[in-house]
């Protein structure tokens, strides 16, 4: 048993008593409800399941729920996607992915959005080559399954955000 | 079973471990066993028996445990029957995953058996000069005989790592659905030693 | 249950038992029913400037509305913890199933209910007829049916208990079998033959058709799927005559005739799993005080999942007998038609039922959903086709095909005539026998799944048109150009297709673009200049039937005294973006996009006072029309959201709906404010005004803003709000109503109007059966019951090029360019039309290139299958850059849409099959065509 103590889109949970089988993505959604972190697979192949961890350097990354437990987050900080809107207000990237039409059935959706607000949090601290940009965003997102769309929609999304702010994410 | 028999059976078993197509990285199964250093003292020929040795322990880097993360490419390897990993990762700059999938994303600290997932702290793939993948046992020594190809280690660094390191080890406590590395670590280092003692000769 | 200000009516009543799909509406926690009406007043509408989907703010926040987000303590009313439960399921299907041994669940890993085969028995439980083909769970002493065929429920009351069960029972299997009997053996699910022979001169009737004669089905089976065929007789009855003439057929295309090229080739396909994102699940609660059963489940058949479980429950005793069934049908993370007619909600209510007064959710993980979900049936075809050598027409074309239904039926006999129908493709050949079967294994049930059939021939088909016109030395363009079927052009069953044909624009396309021009040279340079990659262009063009035959649409549309518009439609949202559809749709006759658009609604429309009876597939015109006499009599009350219907008929009640409220609610409000008199001949000509950004015109006078015109339509008791249900049997049914003292006329069969209300205020969640009033239909004019034996009716075209890079040493298959061009009518929504052909490419190259999986106990029966076994196409697998997608304009601005969700997934896979031939001279005859395969023929 481990005491799970977790602070999420700036919410302090816990502590709780949870068994250390328990997974990350059990513990959201069964114990928490927090239901927006999705299941697909099980098996880290989908990605529905991501979410944003922040580390105490300032560096950020997604990691998936369903394949760690859920006591491997205690004492962490990370982003779900219900944190990301803010007032009601989605996030430029959330706002950009409705724009575009990047989703269909929505169940991939906000495996997506945590990983692109992770690579635009990267970006503006690392601008990459304009040429290089194709290739980083896909990098980025090739670990995420959508079944619906083609992807071809998510990724015109991710450039036309980072280019509308070029400055900050393109060097 | 008489020493000629014996004898007639691990040359021939060398030979066709020799001989053993590119991809047959065959498990073990879970009761595989190591034979022991002394199981070979039955072999007069010093070379002969190094070389036997060695091939004894090749069956644990050829296992699926093994040759998984030395792969012959850039992408990591998986499940018992060695097929290209899911979902395509790769070895990134650092042989520790591409910058937006580190190995260690999903391979944490540990196994997290309700998931079936492997773990350990230190996941990631050998260097490519130490890829094994498609390779023979004889291959295999040579290579891991060689400075240029084995991190600049000596013999008694090349046992000390089989024998101790704890990445090395979890090719025995794999994890579930997964068939651990025939025998022991313990077993492995044993070989590996008298392997050393009799020359360090490499199968052909 | 206590439920505030809750409705529920008696829509029908099975076995005594009251249906419904009410919504609740509650004060703290939002109603289910509001989560799932999108956008919501409150809410950023995207739509409303056409920027994005109606549900787009939803589910980019990551809003519960899935079936599988929901717990018990998200529902208004429901006890607050939530139990668990999950299915033990059988991995050996040829041996007797003697019991589970579930001894390793000790103490706090016990089950709190176990439920098998007996408690079912003793409970009066019924399968009902659609899934009868096996037990729901397979009673000790039987072999299983199936692989996954389950044998037990397992419930817990706790998460925990129920996460250690079902760790502690994944090895070893916890199900025990006795005797070897082999595979389970039960008649096929369906075989069918399709003859025609056209008149001898354009124009002439046929002299044999399905639809002349009825569609045929073979004498007996030997061997339990093999199909005898009536013995040939130009004199017998239908099923011998076709034998006849399809013989003829085939002794022609046997014939050594030098004049005709003859291609005899067999093609086979795989096993395909839809794969959504979502895997199945819901969750219910039945209250024994009230004898209510409320049920969330998220399936693309909402009345169908409805009567399923009445039906299982409709007789069952004592306390498993509820007097209610709610069913709550929620968004859906895709669906492809595997969330159709599923046996998902039945096992859910099964759970509720066995634990009552406590709310129980099952839900399938991957390796369930993959051992479970429905399959796309594998084909295997052989195809003959005689091509006339001197002018390139194809004279005749003969195929047998085989389809493994899997365990349960589901919808294979559809599948199998849909594809049989379907065989000869976008092609005018006057001379065709087609045969079908489809038969039971042990494999998982195969069923309903995009494409539905056409896929699997069409590949075949378009693979066999590139040979023969690389045989016949013709451009494969021109050849396809030379033998497409004209607009009214008869199919192969006999009828006339519906509506203008554009193969020919298609095809000018795919021969006009730059993949298509190029490819000579390109596959020279790569050659010349790019060691080890070979390069190879392909082309495909298909029409694809949208509809089933027998389409219900139900819709109600309502606009406030603000302007405000709301819809209720009984479509089902798996990605589709039908809301926004709907809200599209109706917006270009009322002026607005609507703010509230629920989904899946089905009782809402119990104004109405629907009644029907019969199978709309089958009922007899006799039977067909006695029963219309009843006003209140439709075919069908409501279909599932399948077949690429979505656009054509889902969205045509709404239209209706919204066509009724403009014609006697905005227009005489807006004559009124315009000082247009009713004498004024303008006075009827509504068809002259448009709408803009929310303003209706007319020349020569200025717009009326819609809130303006929506108060006045209120304030003078026009119509303000309309209820309609419509049927489609490859045409409108078409009726009268007498509304404000004059004949109104429709392609509706039911109506119901509400007058303005003067000051309503806006009251979320409330139903819309305030004050509306059912009219009663004048006259009824329903498609004939001889329509049912048409096969393809209504058609959608696209064409596919693909240009791909192969390389040599390893076989690896990137696709460098391709174009997909396509036409549907009206766009409803066009970038959810692009996005849908863009996605459909994706899922037609991973059918081309990556997924499969064996049939029986190395297939996902055995539970082993997850995304490592099973490889869809990723980002790296799409041509992100370099796929061009064109849609077609309407040729009249006024076209209705057509459906195409389906169309535009195919023509892409034998493009790439054509592509492979080209690049390495190699044509394959199966799918997949995977990297080992190309290795294989690559010297």
């Amino acid at each position: 048993m481990t005491t799970m103590r977790i602070t999420i889109n700036g919410k302090a949970y816990g502590p709780t008593e949870i068994r250390d089988e328990l997974s990350m993505n059990d513990y959201l959604r069964e114990y928490l409800g927090l239901t927006g972190t999705k299941f697909g697979c099980g098996m880290a192949q989908c990605l529905s399941c991501a979410v944003i961890v922040d580390n105490p350097d300032g560096s950020s990354q997604t990691m998936p729920t369903c394949i760690v437990p859920a006591k491997n987050f205690a004492g962490k900080s990370i982003r779900t996607i219900e944190g990301h809107a803010q007032n009601g207000q989605p996030s430029v990237l959330q706002k950009a992915f409705v724009e575009h039409f990047s989703f269909q059935c929505g169940y991939c959706t906000a495996g997506f959005v945590n990983e692109g607000q992770v690579l635009l949090e990267r970006l503006a601290k690392k601008p990459v080559a304009r040429a290089d940009l194709d290739k980083t965003i896909q990098e980025a997102l090739n670990g995420h399954i959508c079944r619906c769309t083609g992807y071809v929609k998510y990724h015109e999304a991710m450039r036309d955000v980072i280019l509308a702010d070029a400055k900050r994410y393109v060097s | 079973m008489n020493a000629a028999t014996r004898l007639g059976l691990l040359v021939s078993m060398t030979f066709a471990l020799a001989l053993a197509p590119a991809m047959s990285v065959k498990s073990a199964g879970p009761t595989a066993t190591l034979a022991t250093p002394e199981s070979f003292s039955s072999i007069g020929d010093t070379a002969a028996r190094s070389a036997a040795l060695f091939a004894e322990a090749g069956k644990v880097l050829t296992s699926a445990r093994c040759v998984n993360c030395h792969p012959a490419g850039d992408r990591p390897l998986q499940t018992d029957a060695g097929r290209l990993h899911q979902p395509p990762v790769e070895r990134g700059a650092d042989g520790f995953g591409a910058v937006s999938a580190r190995c260690s994303t999903c391979h944490q600290g540990a196994n997290f058996d309700p998931a079936g997932m492997p773990g350990h702290a230190h996941w990631h793939l050998a260097p490519r000069e130490m890829a094994w993948q498609g390779k023979t046992v004889g291959e295999i020594c040579v290579q891991v005989k060689d400075p240029a190809r084995n991190g600049g280690r000596t013999l008694a660094q090349i046992h000390d790592h089989m024998t101790n390191d704890s990445l090395v080890g979890w090719a025995w406590a794999p994890g579930y659905g997964r068939a651990s590395a025939p025998g022991t670590q313990k077993e492995l280092g044993a070989l590996l030693d008298a392997w050393i003692k009799t020359g360090a000769v490499c199968p052909t | 249950m206590e439920l505030s200000r809750r409705e529920f009516v008696k829509l029908m009543t099975s076995s005594g038992i009251a249906l419904s799909v009410s919504h609740a509406t509650f004060a703290q926690t939002p109603a289910f029913a509001t989560r799932e009406t999108l956008p919501g007043r409150q809410s950023w509408n995207p739509a409303a400037t056409g920027v994005g989907r109606i549900d787009g703010l939803a589910k980019v926040t990551g809003a519960k509305l899935y079936a599988s987000d929901f717990r018990a303590a998200d529902l208004p009313g429901w006890p607050a913890n939530t139990s668990h439960a999950m299915l033990i399921r059988a991995t050996d299907a040829t041996h007797v199933f003697t019991g589970i041994d579930l001894s390793r669940l000790s103490g706090a890993l016990k089950p709190s209910r176990v439920v098998t085969a007996a408690d079912l028995a003793t409970a009066g439980i019924r399968v009902p007829a659609f899934y009868a083909q096996a037990d729901l769970f397979c009673p000790v002493g039987k072999t299983p049916l199936y692989l996954g065929h389950p044998v037990a429920l397992l419930i817990f009351e706790q998460f925990d208990a129920f996460d250690q069960a079902r760790m502690a029972l994944r090895d070893p299997s916890c199900v025990n079998y006795g005797q070897e009997t082999g595979a389970v053996a039960i008649a096929p699910f369906g075989a069918y033959r399709f003859v025609r022979v056209a008149g001898s001169t354009p124009g002439a009737p046929d002299v044999y058709s399905p639809m002349q004669a009825g569609w045929v089905t073979p004498r007996r089976f030997l061997n339990v799927d093999l199909p005898v065929w009536a013995p040939a007789n130009q004199k017998g009855p239908a099923d011998a005559q076709a034998s006849f003439y399809g013989e003829q057929i085939r002794a022609g295309l046997a014939a050594n005739n030098p004049d005709q090229l003859v291609l005899d080739r067999e093609f086979q396909t795989q096993s395909i799993d839809p794969m959504f994102l979502e895997p199945e699940s819901g969750i219910a609660w039945y209250d024994p005080k009230s004898k209510s059963l409320e049920l969330v489940v998220g399936v693309q058949s909402p009345m169908e999942a409805t009567e399923s479980v009445a039906y299982l429950l409709g007789n069952a005793r004592g306390s498993f007998k509820p007097a209610l069934i709610h069913t709550h049908c929620a968004y859906m993370g895709g669906g492809f038609g595997g969330r159709d007619h599923t046996t998902m909600p039945l096992y859910v209510a099964l759970a509720a039922m066995f634990y009552p007064n406590r709310p129980v959710r099952l839900a399938n993980n991957r390796y369930e959903q993959f051992q479970s979900g429905i399959k796309r049936h594998p084909f295997k075809m052989r195809s003959r086709m005689g091509v006339d050598r001197a002018t390139g027409k194809i004279r005749a074309f003969a195929a047998d095909h085989r389809l493994d239904g899997g365990g349960l039926a589901n919808f294979s006999a559809q599948v199998a005539t849909v594809g049989a129908t379907a065989a000869i493709g976008m092609y005018d050949i006057p001379k065709v026998d087609v045969s079908t079967v489809v038969f039971h294994s042990r494999a998982v049930t195969a069923g309903s799944m995009r494409g539905y059939g056409t896929t699997q021939v069409l590949t075949a088909l378009e693979v066999l048109i590139d040979e023969a016109a690389a045989a016949l030395r013709l451009d494969p363009i021109e050849f396809r150009r030379r033998n497409a079927l004209p607009t009214n052009g008869q199919t192969m069953a006999g009828n006339a297709l519906i509506g203008v044909t554009r193969t020919d624009e298609v095809l000018a396309k795919l021969a006009n673009h730059p993949i298509w021009q190029d490819r000579a040279t390109e596959r020279a340079r790569a050659l010349q200049q790019r060691a080890g990659i070979l390069v190879g262009t392909g082309v495909a063009c298909v029409n694809k039937d949208f509809g089933t035959g027998a389409d219900a649409c139900l819709a109600s549309v309502e606009v406030s005294p603000e302007g405000r518009i709301t819809i209720r439609s009984d479509a089902v949202e798996m990605g589709t973006a039908i809301g926004t559809a709907l809200a599209n749709r109706v917006a270009a006759i009322i002026g607005g996009v609507a703010d509230e658009v629920a989904m899946a609604q089905v009782d809402a429309f119990a104004p109405l006072g629907l009644v029907t009876s019969g199978d709309p597939f089958s009922i007899t015109q006799a039977a067909q029309d006695a029963a219309s006499r009843n006003p209140r009599w439709v075919a069908e009350i409501s279909s599932p959201s399948s077949a690429s219907v979505g656009a054509h008929f889902s969205t045509h009640a709404a239209f209706e709906a919204a066509r009724v409220i403009f014609r006697f609610g905005l227009w005489p409000a807006a004559l009124d404010l315009w000082g247009i008199a009713k004498t004024d001949p303008r006075a009827r000509q509504w068809d002259t005004a448009r709408w803009q950004q929310r303003k209706l015109a007319i020349p020569g006078l200025p717009p009326l803003d819609l809130a303006s015109v929506a108060a006045k339509a209120h304030a003078r008791g026009g119509v303000t709000a309309a209820m309609v249900h419509g049927f489609n049997r490859w045409s409108w049914t078409n009726a009268s109503f007498k509304i404000a003292g004059e004949t109104y006329t429709a392609d509706i069969d039911a109506l119901a109007v509400r007058t303005g209300t003067g000051t309503a205020k806006a009251r979320s969640g409330s139903t819309t059966s305030d004050r509306f009033v059912p009219l009663n239909r004048t006259s009824i004019n329903i498609p004939p019951a001889i329509n049912e034996r048409i096969g393809v009716a209504y058609a959608s075209t696209c064409g596919t090029l693909v240009r791909i890079e192969i390389e040599r040493a390893t076989g690896s298959v990137r696709i460098a360019n391709a174009y997909s061009v396509a036409e549907c009518g009206q766009p409803l929504v066009p970038e959810v039309v692009v996005g849908q052909m863009q996605g459909g490419f994706a899922m037609g190259v991973g059918q081309a290139l990556l997924e499969t999986m064996p049939l029986y106990e190395d297939g996902p029966g055995n539970g082993k299958w997850n995304l490592g076994e099973y490889v869809v196409p990723r980002a790296t697998d799409m041509p992100l850059n370099g796929l061009e997608i064109e849609v077609l304009p309407p040729l009249k601005p006024d076209d209705p849409p057509k459906g195409m969700a389906e169309v535009v997934m195919i023509p892409v896979i034998p493009a790439i099959l054509n592509a492979i031939y080209d690049a390495t001279g190699h044509r394959f005859q199966s799918l997949p065509v995977t990297q080992a395969m190309l290795k294989g023929v690559l010297k």
